[in-house]
């Protein structure tokens, strides 16, 4: 069997080892329009704060393609796909033919409409190519501007911070991380955020870049204020590359449409990470989940389907993890519902030492939480907003810094004793 | 692959697990010299309590370490490629190097097993002791409510849960 895979990062590299593990004998040829082999986009911030070598993107092996009996071909964009002769062109020309096809094209980063292309000093932060141009502004650089308050931005800004440039953050909501945590976390991330010495700047937009020869000098908001700075981050979220099967008859909402084996409606055809809409658990909504995690796991599901194997993707929790200025964060889910009669909510907070902690529960089961300060035994509670757990018996204790793997045993839960045993 | 079980049934909660793994992960081992380590080392497995009613009118204890998953969520959330299943024996190995104490891990596992060491911003769980035959967790149990067996062979009688 030929099997091609476009993309080489997190859903891309999952296919590859989820079918090398029952599958030794297939062809696989991978597909990537970066020039790099394999690196972990997650990592690139902690490369720009000079907290890790560009050697340690590599999250696998040097040799990993070759072991894999992988034909990895970098620099090539895949611009075509003919899904009745089941045939993929290049941006070179090279072709390619498969009997399976795995769409893992990943996202790229929005670009706000007024901010003209070719200044020196505006970036954005997505591939490592994006991140080496970063580091040579941030050589002469004095102030940085990001734009963005989502997780992008803060990892972003507390990097520039890090190599020492006076940082602010522009947000267009009321908040930071609006889409990730509610409003009381987001106080708490917002002082933190300011005893590092990053100035958040919300409610705000840029409405203006200032430029000389081609290089930045300073931006302007739409309230007026000018900010001089040589560098400015755009970090307004991200888009599903999907413009390969735009002429092609594959379905697609604002992802590609994908079934539980993340098979899209081509049936040699599937999708995982980025560009792909699976369900999600909670929302209970086909959705883009463009995190890490929801790629590995679909990148997974994807190379297991391809080679026959049968297995249906559970579905998607939205989750992030960050460390911010010292402060561990997770959140899990819906952390501020717009409906909020139809949600229960239980808050536990300590802002003086920065905790923060809340449950979002419908009909007592576990829909969206927010961990700030007190993340032990966080996967606890994922386990049971992907078992869909009814939760009432011990709703009380939820919040509790104890709850852990034990109280589900201690609550009778038999199916975490079947766990326990088997895994 | 060989697993660690807990036999609830015989576990006091002395918590004699989690000093002996503590002491095993330090520079020393030895207990009074690891204390004063510039790295006071943690143990990776801990003795939770199973509260049967909520009022702690009966309860009973758990010691609990990384499970070692066959499909392994903490593998898949890891960003740096630091949790890799070794594919010989199976287990489920961290590697120092790489973490970036990002806590990934930590948001997936279903039994709270990754332990996150502040001090020097890593994640860590249960290895099985490499330096030793048996895991010094086991060793060191008094009422032999720990066990270390091969995980096809675990009998219901062994592991009472």
């Amino acid at each position: 069997m030929n099997i091609l895979i476009i993309g080489n990062s997190a859903a891309g590299t999952a296919a590859v080892e989820a079918i090398r593990t029952r599958d030794r004998q297939s062809s696989i040829v991978q597909l990537t329009d970066e020039l790099h082999p394999l690196y972990s986009r997650c990592l690139l911030s902690y490369y720009l704060a000079g907290t890790i070598s560009r050697e340690r993107l590599q999250y696998r092996e040097m040799d990993f393609h070759e072991r894999m009996r992988v034909q990895l071909h970098t620099g090539k964009r895949a611009v075509e796909l003919d899904t009745n002769r089941q045939h993929v062109v290049c941006d070179d020309g090279s072709d390619y033919l498969f009997d399976k096809l795995l769409i893992a094209t990943g996202s790229s980063a929005k670009l706000p409409g007024n901010i003209p292309a070719g200044i020196q000093g505006v970036c954005v932060l997505r591939t490592l190519d994006d991140v080496e141009t970063i580091r040579e502004h941030v050589r002469y650089a004095r102030c940085a501007v990001v734009l963005g308050g989502g997780l992008i931005g803060m990892k972003a800004a507390c990097a520039l911070r890090e190599c020492g440039l006076e940082t602010k953050v522009v947000v267009r909501s009321k908040r930071v991380l609006s889409q990730m945590i509610d409003d009381g976390a987001s106080q708490i991330i917002g002082r933190r955020l300011l005893e590092n010495r990053i100035e958040v700047l919300t409610e705000t937009d840029i409405s203006e870049i200032r430029s000389q020869d081609h290089r930045l000098v300073g931006v302007e908001t739409d309230q007026g204020q000018v900010i001089p700075c040589e560098l400015l981050i755009l970090a307004k979220g991200v888009h599903p590359n999907t413009e390969l099967i735009q002429d092609t008859d594959i379905r697609k909402r604002q992802g590609i449409e994908t079934d539980p084996y993340m098979q899209t409606s081509h049936e040699n055809i599937f999708a995982a990470g980025d560009v792909a809409e699976a369900f999600d658990i909670t929302t209970e909504e086909h959705a883009i989940n463009a995190l890490w995690t929801c790629a590995v796991q679909q990148g997974r599901i994807a190379g297991l389907n391809i080679i026959g194997e049968q297995e249906a993707y559970d579905g998607a929790v939205g989750m992030n993890s960050l460390d911010i200025c010292n402060s561990p964060l997770i959140s899990y889910g819906i952390t501020s519902p717009k409906d909020g009669s139809r949600y229960q909510m239980l808050v536990y907070e300590q802002p003086a030492n920065n905790v923060y902690k809340k449950i979002v529960l419908k009909d007592h089961r576990i829909k969206g939480i927010i961990l700030l300060g007190r993340i032990d035994n966080a996967g606890v509670l994922l386990s049971l907003i992907q078992r869909k757990a009814d939760v009432s018996a011990f709703e009380h204790e939820l919040l509790d810094d104890r709850f852990n793997f034990a109280k589900l045993v201690g609550y009778g839960d038999a199916s975490v004793l079947e766990q326990y045993r088997q895994w | 692959m060989k697993q660690i079980f807990c036999h609830i049934e015989k576990c006091l909660g002395c918590k004699s697990c989690e000093l002996a793994c503590a002491v095993e992960h330090s520079l020393s081992k030895q207990l009074v010299a690891a204390m004063r380590e510039p790295v006071v080392p943690k143990q990776r497995i801990r003795v939770e309590l199973i509260d049967e009613h909520g009022t702690l009118s009966r309860y009973r204890t758990l010691a609990l370490q990384c499970r070692h998953c066959g499909n392994a969520l903490c593998v898949q959330a890891c960003i740096s490629g630091g949790i890799r299943k070794d594919e010989d024996s199976g287990e489920v190995r961290i590697n120092p190097e790489k973490c970036v104490g990002c806590w990934s891990c930590v948001m997936v596992c279903p039994f709270g097993a990754l332990v996150r060491h502040e001090g020097i911003h890593r994640a860590m769980k249960c290895d099985h002791c490499p330096d030793r035959e048996t895991p010094a967790c086991v060793d060191a149990c008094p009422t032999k409510a720990l066990v270390y067996l091969e995980k096809d062979g675990v009998r219901t009688r062994d592991v009472v849960l």
